[in-house]
Formats: structure tokens, sequence, C-alpha cells
């Protein structure tokens, strides 16, 4: 039998695996661990109680396979000008980055991260800035067609109730103004606690940490 | 005769185990329904593409929630569970195995029980991700940890089980059909542990063990396995040797080094270490060395068969798999480009590719070697016609698809560079949604057909009758 792998199984089983572990560990384990450490140099961001509920709904939502949160930039162009590093944004991401190409560090604890893969619908990496009003959020997950006419967008009725909430836990509710071409029912809508925890967290969605701290530099 | 009808066929299957028969046929029934499931899902999130108010009132039916559905159950549901049932078969005639005891009864209890973890595994992902429990923003790995765990355990029972095969094989030689999928299931085992550690799952990390994930569970599972059962059926049904052994001996190695580095090629732009950016990027290229060894060898084989080709009912779809192969994963490579990728990353073009290297090389292999193997153990033939309307309406379907969403992507990308409102790039690209919903109708149709022929070449009476014949 040999050390020959065309005549002995054993070694055609663990060269094989054992060439793939110790690839697997350069290009996967190895880069993760050494991020990992840079990663755990950026101090954990506070997080609100009602965006982390909002955050858990965009991914229980999957909104992630249409929307990226990523402002993509060409490292090979970056430039250095008095310790600011300037990495231009892809001319196709420019309308939702400016000026500014995601970095490292905003993603740093993130779990998961919805950096995203498609691009079906708008990047919604700085949605609080681009869109601050809470009612147009409202309008757009009960009807996205009604305030966005064309989109491709599935309706999220089911975040909304047309029953007034019980007095005790109205707090947690919100009301719709109801406008025209909502295609409502009813007179009145409330946006449930779910619908107030997601649009909270699209809100929330600013990049505002990294135009502060570049400003600051 | 070259052709695999009739005699030659019950001669094959006579004396075959028929409860090794009923195994194989076991996985592969299961999976012919995963395909009918997981199709109508992807036809209804096309539509959905185009009338975004189709059953809109459910969360549980919602998008964002059918499309894992629909990618995970077609990627473990059918895909996995076609070629795993496939590979019992292949690795017993490869060794040479007596095929009347294949396997001992034992493995058949744990074949038989892997088939059975496979299912739960595929049914409780796709209830729990309609429930709204999504490993959200990490692709082809949506399901929770409790929906992949039984399919993990599937996955080493079934490679202890082809080791063990492999290990009393009655040649010398182990043939490369063996390599590949005896390697695949370590592989794969490797990339489940990988996406479901605890280690790597905020940040720049998870993105890194992401992009890792998504290539490797492709390429270090569903490819090998495709590969190696066409280097199986392939020369069987073409009575005739592989063209090139030592290519696919090239083949193997190649794609085990450039397939598993690759995986960054899916965060290019992105802060991710530009080393792994850049390595993946050369990877990528350099992946048509294993892509064309393989592709080559195979297409050489066919060389000068083309009466053969057409006279037969599973060599057609084998042709179409081997060319969809080379093509897919030239594309791959293309794709992988930084200034292609300024274009075409996110846009509907890269579902477009994913469609035609799953479709067009996985898909229609599977369909080839179960076509051109199944009979062979069953003594059951498909209806012929069934099988001509089910090639057509495939190829047809996937044509109309990829070629819709290729051009659609183009409009969508170059409207992003014109720099358009994002509106508008949506608009551009709603007539090729319309395209994509038609290739999937045709596509979904005939998979209908498929899953008649599958159950009509199920084991039967002639499989119990004939079974001791080889003894």
């Amino acid at each position: 039998m040999g050390l020959n792998i065309h005549t002995n199984h054993r070694m055609l089983f663990f060269i094989p695996a054992i060439s793939y572990l110790v690839l697997v560990y350069l290009c996967a384990v190895w880069p993760a661990m050494v991020e990992m450490e840079a990663m755990e140099a950026v101090p954990k961001p506070f997080e609100d109680e009602l965006p982390a509920i909002g955050r858990k709904l965009y991914g229980s939502y999957n909104c992630v396979t249409c929307h990226t949160q990523q402002i993509r930039g060409d490292e090979r162009k970056a430039t250095d000008v008095d310790g600011v590093r300037t990495t231009p944004v892809l001319t196709a991401d420019a309308r939702f980055g400016r000026e500014l190409a995601t970095r490292a560090e905003e993603y740093a604890w993130q779990d998961p991260v919805f950096m995203g893969t498609q691009r079906t619908g708008p990047d919604l990496s700085s949605t609080g800035r681009r869109l601050p009003a809470v009612q147009w959020h409202y309008w757009h997950l009960y009807n996205p067609q009604a305030v966005s006419p064309g989109s491709l967008m599935p309706p999220h009725r089911f975040l909304f109730t047309t029953t007034p909430p019980p007095p005790d836990e109205e707090f947690d509710y919100e009301e719709v103004l109801v406008i025209e071409g909502l295609g409502v029912k009813s007179d009145r809508l409330w946006a449930t606690p779910d619908a107030k925890a997601l649009v909270e967290y699209l809100l929330s969605l600013k990049r505002e940490h990294l135009e502060q701290g570049r400003l600051a530099k | 005769m070259k052709i695999p009808v009739g005699i030659p066929v019950f001669v094959a299957a006579a004396g075959t185990n028929p409860n090794f028969a009923k195994m194989v046929s076991r996985w592969l029934i299961s999976a012919g329904v995963w395909l009918l499931f997981a199709s109508v899902v992807g036809l209804l999130e096309a539509f959905r593409l185009v009338d975004p108010e189709i059953l809109a009132d459910y969360a549980w039916l919602t998008f964002g929630r059918m499309r894992p559905v629909h990618t995970m159950t077609m990627l473990f549901g059918w895909a996995s569970m076609a070629l795993v049932g496939l590979a019992f078969y292949v690795v017993a005639k490869s060794t040479l195995a007596p095929m009347h005891e294949p396997m001992k009864k034992a493995e058949l209890f744990l074949a038989n029980l892997a088939m059975v973890l496979c299912n739960v595994g595929v049914a409780v992902g796709a209830v729990a991700m309609a429930m709204g429990d999504v490993n959200a923003g990490r692709e082809y790995r949506e399901w929770p940890w409790y929906a992949m765990a039984p399919v993990f355990v599937a996955v080493g029972i079934c490679g202890l089980l082809f080791y063990r095969m492999v290990a009393r094989r009655a040649v010398e030689g182990i043939y490369i059909s063996c390599w590949f999928v005896m390697a695949a299931c370590f592989w794969m085992a490797i990339v489940v542990v990988m996406g479901y550690q605890t280690f790597w799952t905020a940040g720049i990390p998870d993105r890194i063990v992401d992009g890792f994930y998504i290539h490797n569970a492709v390429g270090m599972w569903f490819t090998p396995l495709c590969v190696g059962m066409t280097y199986y059926a392939l020369p069987k049904l073409l009575n005739k040797p592989i063209y090139s052994y030592a290519l696919g001996v090239l083949g193997f190695f190649t794609h085990l080094v450039f397939y598993t580095v690759i995986g960054t090629h899916h965060y290019i732009f992105t802060p991710l270490p530009m080393i792994l950016q850049t390595t993946a990027v050369i990877c990528s290229v350099a992946m048509i060395v294993p892509v064309w060894a393989s592709t080559g060898n195979f297409l050489m084989t066919m060389k000068g068969e083309g009466l053969a080709i057409s006279h037969s009912y599973s060599l057609p779809f084998l042709f179409v798999g081997v060319v969809g192969y080379g093509l897919a994963s030239v594309q791959g490579s293309a794709e992988a480009l930084r200034f292609v990728q300024e274009v075409l990353h996110f846009t509907h073009y890269t579902v477009g590719h994913a469609h035609f290297a799953m479709y067009v090389f996985v898909t229609f292999l599977i369909w080839g070697c179960i076509y051109g193997l199944v009979p062979r153990m069953t003594g059951r033939e498909p209806p012929i016609l069934l099988v001509s309307i089910h090639f057509w309406l495939a190829l047809a379907g996937i044509a109309v698809y990829v070629i819709g969403l290729s051009v659609g992507g183009h409009v969508q990308g170059e409207s992003w560079l014109e720099g358009e409102p994002m509106m508008e790039s949506v608009r551009v690209s709603a007539p090729y949604m319309v395209w994509r919903a038609v290739g999937g109708l045709l596509m979904v149709v005939s998979h209908i057909f498929f899953f008649v022929c599958l159950w009509r070449m199920r084991p039967g009476a002639f499989t119990m009758a004939y079974a001791g014949a080889g003894k």
C-alpha cells in the first residue's frame, strides 16, 4: 500500500484534510483573530434599548437580503493627509456615503454585521440622516409604493394595527398620521411596538460618530 | 450500443440489494420533494419582484424570510440530498463493492438515519426562518443552529460510511470520484463548524468568516460532489474511459488550494484586510485551472460521441451541466475582478450567476446522473417523453432567467454609475424581473415532470424479484 494516495485511503483522507485545515487557518482563522484584536481596541458603543430591539427585528425580517449597509471605497487610491486617512468612495456608492467609505470600526461589536451582498433597495447605512421623519418611515413600512412609487419593497402591514391599543399599553404604540394613498381601510392606524422599534433602529443609522471623529481630528 | 436503454439497464440493475436501492431512492425522492417545495417558494419571490403585493399580509411569508427558505432548501434539501444519495451508489460501484451487499446492515441503518436527519434539519430550518428565527446577514447559513445540527451529524455519518466503503474496496486503486466524495464530507464538516462557531461573530472578523463560509459551502461541497459524480457517470454512460485521469488529479489538488481562499471576493472594496481581498481576486482567476482540468476532461471524453449524446435521455443533461460548469466558473472568475465589481456587485447579475452555477452546473449534472444511474440500480426507466419535456423546459427556463438577469443587472449597475436616483435603477431593471418570473415558471413546471420521472424510477417489484440474481 505504501504512502501512495492512489492506493492508500488513509493518505487520501489525511492529505486533503490536513491541507484544508492549514488553508482554513491561513485564510479565515488567523485573519479573524488579528481583526478581532483590532476590533476589541474599539470601545463598545452604547446602544439604546429600542434600536437594539429594532436591530433584531431588522434581522428577523431579513431586510439585509435587499439592503446593504456599506459604502465601498477604493483602498488603492486612499490618501493620508495630516494623519487622516481618506478612502475615495466608488461612484456607484457616492450618493449614500458622501465622501466617507465605511471603515472597520463602524462595524465593531455589531453581531451580526448587516453589510449585505445585494442592493435591490437603497443602502441604509445613513438612513437616519437622509430620512429623519418618523412618520415617513411608518408610511413607507405600511405601504412603500404610497411614498415611493415604483418601489419593489414588500409592504409590512402586519406591523400595524387599526384596532386602538389597550389603554395600559398605549405608550408602546404610536399613532400613524393617515395620509391619502396609504390604503388604510380605517380612519386611524397605530404602529405596533415592533414597528416603533424597527423605525427607531433605522433612524439610529447615521454614521454620526464617524463624522464627529473626523472633525475632531 | 452505448445508449443505456432497455436490456443493459436490466442487466446492470439485476442483483442490486433492494434495501440499498431503497435507501438511495429515499435520499433522491426527499431531494425531489424539496426541489418542488423550494422552487415554488423561489417562484413566489420572483413574482413578488414584479408585484410586491403578492401574499404580503403575513409576517411569516414576507419576502425577506422566504428568500433564505428558497436558498437553504435548494442547497441542503435538494442539491445536497440528491448528491449524497448518488454518492452512495457511485462509491459502491467504483470500489467494485458486491452489489448484493454493498453496505452492511448497520451501515444501511446509519445511511437511512442520516437521510432522516437531513430531512428534519431542512424542515426545521424552513419553519424556524418563517417564524422569524433567521441567522440574518449570514448567507447560506440563515438557519438557526438547531436546524444545521442534524444536517451536520448527517454529513459526519455519511463521511464515515464513504470512508469505510472505500477502505474495503475490491480494487487496489481508489477512483477519482471517491477522492472528491470523501474529501467533500470532511471539508463540509469544517465549513459548518466555521459557519456556526461563536468566537468571531461580530465586526470585521464576522465578515472574514462569512466570505470564507459563503464560498467554501459552495465550492468545497457541491462542486467536488458534482465533479465526482460526473467522473463516474460520464465514462459509464459513454462506455469508455475518462480522457485523462491525471487531469482529474490535477483538478482535485488545484481545486483544494485555490477554492479555499477565494471567499473574500464577496467583500471587495470593504474594510476587510487588503491582502485577503487581493488573494481572493488572484485565486478566483486561478480557478480556471481546476475548472478547465475537469471541464476539458469531460468535454474531451465526450468528443466524437455526438450521436450517443443525442440518442440518450441522460447524456444531454450531463453535456449541459459540464458546459455550464466551465462557463459559470469563468463568469465567477471575471466577477471577482475589481473593475467588474464596480459595475456588477450588488446587482441582479450576481443572482443570475448564482443560478447559472447552481442550476446549469449543479442541478443539470445531478439530473444527468439520476437519469443515467438510477435505472441501472432499480431497473426502471423514466418515460422518455417526460424526460425530454423536463430537459427543454428547464433549459429554456434557465436561459430566460440568466439572460434576463444578466442584462437587467448590467442596466441596474450602469444606472448607479450614472448617478441616477436609486428608484431609476429599480425602474430600468423592472422589465427583467418579468423575464425572471417567466424563466422561473418554466423551471418550476419542468420540476414537476422531473418528479414524475423520479417517482417512476423508484425501486419496485423488479428490484425485489431480481435481487438475488447476482449472488
